[in-house]
């Protein structure tokens, strides 16, 4: 039997990234059916989460708290059981990263 | 009026929020994200949307208000542009990236500028844009050209010239020096004058007047060591040259235009200013990219 681990964010309402309740587009993240309002906020998580798990060498992550927006950059941190992750990143609006570093 | 998005005609601004709805469906990512950015963060149905679409819209104090207020609100409001941000006091990297990064920009400026001339019928924008192109391109006897500064800035800060004219624009510059090319070939002049002009406003003195949280930069700067004279030199020039300069051109359009033409150049505008603020995020990154290579 798996257990199905389900990535929450506290982004409860809409968008997964942005919290918008505009669009409806889903995509996979880590087994879970995640949904975005767009294919960018999709693909700028995506990449995020992968990069999570690259500096901190997860396998999986609980729990992203994100604040922000596409202009401030977003600060943010990951939970994987106890372990925490404070990092901060920006993108282009296309979804390209300019800057992801721990914080 | 024309969608402010895909630059589609629409009739009114209720086929306009039909038009957004139906963009929100297919969760078009450049619709969703000027309702994001600049509507409503919560799906609003049509009705409000349509009232939503004119308010934002309404030119209350007429065309250049309404440019100057939503520029200044974009780049200098409660989320300054990160550029503006790192520009109060700029550090040798952000310079670098400035100096290589803006050569591209100033090149398509005048490309821009000329198609604008091209497809004119008016001899205040031909005298207007033959000014601009001088000052920034060209220069006079008296005085050394924007670009010419600009190349100076960026060899008082270790650049080579010839590395800045032979690099190669990043993708946000390129994209964006794309969209200018393209606005002002095929559209009208006026709208590719609100293209380009409006965002001279980036370097008005008035931003802060206009309820900008920061300027361009720190005045301060100018009157310390922080940073070099080539630099003080190149931000002095766009500092005072730019301040009637981009509201001329915006009085020029609203002169010159009915209130459809008008609409259609507030479209246009706010295409070019997503352009314009990627293409900003990419002098940050041309910094980030020359700093790691040193
Ligand atoms: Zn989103
Ligand atoms: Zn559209």
């Amino acid at each position: 039997m798996r257990e199905v681990i389900y990535l929450k964010t506290n982004n409860e309402t809409g968008c997964g990234l942005c919290d918008a309740t505009w669009g409806k587009y889903y995509k996979d993240i880590d087994g879970d059916n995640m949904v975005f309002c767009c294919s960018i906020c999709a693909d700028i998580f995506e990449e995020m989460v992968r990069r999570v798990k690259e500096n901190t060498g997860w396998k999986s992550i609980d729990y992203v708290e994100l604040h922000g927006n596409y202009s401030r950059g977003r600060e943010c941190t990951a939970r994987n059981g106890d372990d925490t992750f404070s990092y901060y990143f920006r993108t282009y609006s296309d979804g390209k990263f300019i800057t992801f570093e721990k914080r | 009026m024309k969608c402010p998005v895909c630059l589609e005609k629409v009739q009114s601004y209720h086929s306009m929020a039909s038009h957004f709805l139906s963009e929100d469906e297919k969760s078009d990512p450049g619709h969703v994200m000027f309702l994001n950015r600049y509507i409503s963060r919560n799906r609003i149905e049509q009705e409000q949307l349509s009232d939503n679409l004119e308010r934002f819209f309404h030119m209350d104090n007429g065309f250049r208000n309404w440019i100057i207020r939503t520029f200044v609100n974009r780049f200098f409001g409660d989320s300054p542009h990160p550029f503006i941000l790192e520009n109060q006091h700029p550090k040798p990297y952000i310079i670098r990236g400035y100096a290589m990064e803006h050569h591209h920009f100033l090149w398509q400026w005048v490309r821009s500028c000329s198609y604008i001339i091209g497809n004119s019928d008016n001899d205040d924008v031909v005298q207007y844009e033959i000014e601009n192109i001088t000052s920034e391109w060209y220069g006079t006897n008296d005085s050394p050209s924007h670009h010419e500064l600009l190349l100076r800035m960026g060899e008082a800060y270790g650049l080579n010239r010839k590395d800045i004219l032979n690099s190669i624009p990043l993708p946000a510059t390129e994209s964006a020096k794309e969209f200018w090319s393209y606005a002002c070939k095929n559209l009208s002049w006026q709208e590719g004058m609100s293209a380009m002009h409006s965002l001279e406003l980036i370097a008005n003195r008035k931003v802060l007047e206009y309820g900008g949280k920061f300027g361009y930069f720190d005045p301060s700067v100018m009157k310390s060591s922080e940073i070099r004279e080539e630099a003080k030199e190149f931000l002095k020039e766009g500092y005072l040259a730019d301040v009637s300069h981009s509201e001329r051109a915006l009085i020029i359009i609203e002169r010159h235009s009915d209130l459809e033409m008008l609409q259609n150049c507030q479209a246009v505008f706010m295409k070019s200013i997503e352009y314009f603020y990627d293409y900003l995020l990419a002098r940050i990154e041309r910094g980030y990219i020359l700093e790691n290579k040193q």
